[in-house]
């Protein structure tokens, strides 16, 4: 009799030896290797989110070091400047988005399919079209840049009115809004179209050719081919290319820091310029910080509406 | 007859391929030039000569021999690091189920949505506060290899882990029955086997941190010995006036390294994919 009360203790103690083995179990084998990583994701991306975060409802003072909490002061000092930098950022980044996607993904697949069905030169033409991917912001910033020069000695210039007449005058393209902000698309269209197509590339390796037998026998032309099984069988790829544009537009910062600087008035600036004129040129860290946090929010809203509009959850992966 | 059918498309593709080159051509004709502040008009876009004076300047006068010699460093520490770190955890993540797992993937996923220099402000500030000096590790090699390597692990982790989760678990269960443990089945299995994807993740990093721009100014701008090619290319950009020539040769210069990347491992950026990686998740 005695024995059971006993026996009940040691099944209890080994039960939550178990348990407890359980609950944290593995973490032995895993920490060598995922420990390092941890760490130093903790160190440069986690903690600095947080931390950016705090920085944002603080007036914080990057000499002293001093930091003290001042609520929302640092947003309602942002919507309610003089200028309405933000508001002007924020709508650049969405037109940014809107006018740039639709091109790299149009003009992406069109030289993707064609390239696909070359049968000579293939290599060549990839290369030139994915040039401007793999070349530095920097460089290609300044090229622009000096390409849509003010005067006569701006190529563009030069071309449109000089060359094939299609311009009454020289046009200052980088001092007006409008045509600044074309310049800035532009550069972002002309760097990203060889990425989609590389994308698209991939993707149509994994379209069964099976597909293309069959509906030849049935009398599909080259068109309804594109039209029906083409295009279709690539939508998850354009859904990650899609994201991965738009999501990216939240980047835009060297093409107007090279081009631009905000000029005229703010009117071409985007958010992460504006972070970085806040922060860098004027030491506003706390302002800095919260357009920091802006940006994040209105990144983890557009995710969300792209994946309620496009419906498929799982659409990131091929 | 059928050549002339794709005509066309051949004429719609050299269009096409000679506005995607024009700004190229232009940058290295313009190389050959020397300005002295003055612009020409109109604007060169085939070269009328032949000149390496600009060449000439950015390699003995300016400090880009110094910034390549920093690229190089920065670029190769960063993708080794990268590659040994990222490789490690995308085992840990891949391959040992552990508690709390899916969880901390989950938050090493939702980092990647963020774009990447949200926390730049705080990282500044941790990078300051690690070291004895002063400014810390602002304005050295260094702290900016150990900030891209950190700010990269969420990513690149991500990237391989859907790879080698995609590799058998036969050769695994192999070396276990032999009396190995996880240390001699990632070096002597997973990563022999993985060694496709790391080489693409290889080829990413080179070329991402060798043209990246905003994290190096920020953290080397105040330390010319330091910087790296494209805050030097951007330093050649005058307040004023800018001696175009100088800005293209540079240029020119520090793009040579990618294109011989890119020429080297074409398969890897066109056949591999880049959506690869994330099969698994």
């Amino acid at each position: 009799m005695t024995q059971i009360p006993f026996d009940i203790h040691a099944a209890n103690r080994r039960e939550r030896v178990l348990l407890r083995r359980r609950r944290f179990y593995n973490l032995g084998p895993a920490a060598p290797f995922v420990l390092p990583g941890l760490i130093l994701a903790c160190v440069f991306v986690l903690y600095p989110m947080l931390f950016n975060i705090r920085i944002s409802f603080s007036d914080y003072q990057i000499v002293q070091r001093s930091m003290s909490w001042i609520g929302l002061d640092n947003y309602v000092a942002l919507f309610t400047e003089r200028g309405d930098r933000i508001w002007l950022a924020i709508r650049n980044n969405f037109l940014y988005a809107f006018v740039t996607t639709p091109f790299i993904i149009l003009f992406g697949l069109v030289f993707a399919v064609i390239l696909n069905n070359l049968r000579r030169g293939r290599v060549f033409f990839r290369t030139c079209f994915y040039l401007p991917v793999i070349t530095s912001w920097v460089i290609v910033g300044n090229v622009f840049a000096y390409m849509f020069n003010a005067g006569g000695s701006g190529l563009m210039n030069y071309l449109l009115k000089d060359v094939f007449g299609l311009l009454p005058a020289y046009v200052p393209w980088l001092q007006r809004t409008w045509t600044a902000n074309l310049v800035i698309w532009l550069l972002g269209i002309w760097k990203n179209i060889g990425w989609a197509m590389i994308i698209y590339l991939a993707g149509l390796q994994g379209i069964s050719a099976d597909l293309y037998e069959a509906s030849a026998i049935e009398g599909a032309s080259k068109t309804q081919q594109l039209r029906y099984i083409t295009v279709p069988m690539l939508k998850s790829t354009t859904f990650f290319v899609l994201v991965n544009m738009i999501i990216g537009s939240f980047n835009v910062f060297i093409q107007v820091l090279l081009l631009t600087e905000g000029n005229p008035r703010g009117t071409t600036s985007v958010l992460q310029y504006l972070l970085y004129d806040k922060s860098f040129n004027l030491f506003a860290f706390g302002q800095g910080a919260a357009i920091g946090v802006i940006t994040a929010l209105l990144v983890l809203m557009t995710t969300l509406v792209l994946n309620k509009v496009f419906g498929t959850r799982g659409g990131r992966t091929e | 007859m059928k050549w002339l059918r794709r005509l066309p498309l051949y004429l719609f593709l050299l269009l096409s391929v000679t506005i995607f080159i024009l700004p190229f051509l232009f940058m290295v004709s313009n190389s050959f030039e020397e300005f002295s502040y003055v612009l020409p008009n109109p604007p060169r876009i085939l070269p009328t000569r032949i000149n390496f004076a600009a060449y000439e300047y950015v390699l003995t006068q300016s400090n880009l021999p110094q910034a390549a010699m920093n690229s190089v460093i920065i670029t190769l520490c960063t993708a080794f690091f990268t590659i040994f770190v990222s490789a490690f955890s995308a085992y840990g993540f891949a391959r040992i189920d552990f508690w709390g797992r899916e969880t901390l993937f989950r938050i090493y996923l939702g980092t990647l949505m963020l774009p990447g220099f949200l926390g730049i402000i705080p990282q500044f500030l941790v990078l300051q506060s690690i070291g004895s000096s002063a400014s810390g590790l602002i304005g050295t090699r260094a702290g900016l290899i150990l900030l891209y390597v950190g700010a990269g692990i969420c990513g690149n982790t991500f990237f391989l882990r859907g790879h080698m989760a995609a590799l058998p678990k036969e050769l695994e269960e192999a070396v276990r029955i032999d009396g190995g443990g996880h240390i001699t089945t990632f070096f002597h299995v997973m990563l022999p086997l993985a060694l496709p994807a790391i080489g693409t993740l290889a080829i990413f990093c080179l070329q991402g941190t060798w043209e990246e721009f905003f994290t190096a100014r920020v953290v080397l701008g105040g330390v010319q010995s330091n910087i790296t090619l494209p805050v030097m290319i951007q330093s050649l950009r005058g307040a004023h006036s800018t001696r175009w020539e100088w800005i293209f040769a540079a240029s020119i210069l520090a793009q040579i390294p990618m294109i011989l990347l890119f020429i080297l491992f074409q398969k890897r950026f066109v056949v591999s994919g880049l959506t690869e990686g994330s099969v698994k998740a």
